[in-house]
């Protein structure tokens, strides 16, 4: 019977508190009564180690106790699909975001690679301590919709408020092909967008509107690399113009253009990447005929370097859409490879 | 336990799960403590362990398809259960649905 108390007792530091007293006494009586059973039938006490085989059978008390919870689990069956698509997002939308501020930091404060290395190694804490709150915010969830939410009738069948009418459409953009007029529309508008570019430089107009003649007549003007920066975008254009063409004259447009688009997205790094290393960070500079020409270089290299900090964003976006893009469509690759292998 | 086995204890536990809730409802159409329900559930060939049947007992009792009271009987303090009104209503549902699968799954098979 010592051996019992002390099962009993084990039993007990496991359980809620609640209501404790009343389950070992009733665990007690259950199992006083399965003992006197036993040693009827036997026709004598147990042995030590009969008692030890018996209690073994029953459960660890740990275990015991455990089926006297409410709550069995810490994110159940019923939330845990949407538990799983919020961490998935928050995961990839954290990484997004910790990404671009540590490129931007690191770029803007002129530091090194030991800065990137770091700000590599600090990546696994931060989806560690994202995935922590996800979980503990729907640990929270879970638990007070265990302990209240079946208790108030009308609010338990309450789910995820949706329509099948609501549903996405089917993305067909890379199963459906393209058409014959939709390659044309796409080489006329690419030789149309050509020629407005071209026409840039003798008519600004066309491209700042009545801002033009405010820039003719302002103190300030756009640096020599800026100049560097139009032909890259010229010459972008006209390279992915040609290799429109060729694919319509080839008649192969029907074919896939994700890789394309993925090719053109990294050589659009090119322009910005003359942007971003312009010597001291010039991009805008004060007319030498200006009058009071060096009380406005002050206020010029504060916007230079404002500029510089959008542009150094706006290349940790692209780069960051380039790799998202590639992982996508090498998954891709990889699972239509894998299924007609099978 | 090869992975075959332990698929198949996997499988056997989830189907058994559903059973014993009806099964024990079905015996507490009598009043009984934790112990003797046990033994008569063993009885007409439905074992359960006692780790698994006692906080069953409570939950039904605290979802209101189970009564009981305490109560002395060859000098112990015994706790009783019996099915509740409300039990006795839920008890012929299920009954109800389990011929139905009872039926259509004798027929598939």
């Amino acid at each position: 019977m010592e051996l019992l108390d002390r099962y009993l007792q084990a039993v007990k530091k496991h359980l809620p508190w609640q209501g404790q007293d009343d389950i070992i006494a009733e665990l007690r009586a259950n199992l006083e009564a399965q003992l006197e059973d036993k040693e009827a039938e036997l026709g004598r006490l147990l042995t030590k180690e009969e008692m030890e085989e018996w209690l073994k059978q029953i459960g660890a008390p740990i275990q015991v106790a455990g089926r006297y919870q409410r709550q069995q689990y810490l994110i159940g069956p019923a939330v845990f699909p949407t538990y799983w698509y919020v961490l998935r997002l928050v995961l990839i939308w954290s990484t997004a975001i910790y990404s671009i501020a540590k490129v931007v930091e690191t770029a803007v404060n002129g530091q090194g690679a030991e800065a990137y290395l770091n700000a590599a190694l600090g990546l696994p804490w931060m989806w560690l301590i994202s995935a922590a709150f996800i979980t503990l915010t729907f640990a929270v969830i879970e638990m007070t919709g265990a302990r209240f939410l079946s208790k108030m009738t009308p609010l338990a069948p309450m789910g995820p408020v949706w329509s099948p009418a609501d549903l996405p459409q089917i993305d067909s953009s890379e199963k459906k092909p393209r058409s014959f007029a939709l390659a044309l529309a796409e080489v006329i508008f690419g030789c149309l967008f050509l020629v407005w570019l071209l026409l840039v430089p003798r008519f600004p107009f066309l491209m700042f509107g009545p801002g033009a003649w405010y820039l003719q007549a302002s103190p300030y003007t756009l640096a020599p690399v800026c100049l560097t920066f139009y032909w890259s975008l010229v010459c972008l254009n006209a390279f992915e113009l040609t290799w429109k063409i060729v694919v319509f004259i080839r008649g192969a447009w029907q074919g896939p253009k994700r890789w394309r688009h993925l090719s053109m997205h990294a050589l659009s790094l090119i322009p910005l990447s003359i942007l971003v290393t312009a010597p001291g960070h010039v991009l805008v500079q004060v007319k030498g005929s200006a009058p009071d020409a060096a009380g406005l270089v002050a206020r010029v290299a504060e916007a230079n370097s404002g500029i510089h900090k959008a542009v150094v964003l706006v290349v940790a976006i692209v780069v960051l859409q380039l790799i998202w893009g590639i992982v996508r469509a090498s998954l891709d690759t990889y699972r239509n490879r894998v299924a007609a292998m099978q | 336990m090869t992975l075959t086995e332990n698929l198949f204890e996997n499988l056997r536990m989830e189907l058994r799960r559903g059973c014993l809730t009806l099964a024990v409802l079905a015996q507490l159409k009598q009043e009984h403590y934790g112990y003797t329900l046990r033994k008569a559930l063993a009885g007409r060939g439905m074992e359960i362990d006692e780790s698994t049947l006692y906080p069953l007992l409570r939950r039904l009792e605290a979802q209101g398809l189970l009564t009981s009271e305490w109560r002395d009987e060859d000098k112990r303090n015994k706790r009783f259960y019996r099915l509740s009104g409300d039990g006795q209503l839920i008890f012929a549902r299920l009954v109800k649905e389990w011929e139905e699968i009872n039926a259509a799954v004798t027929n598939l098979l």
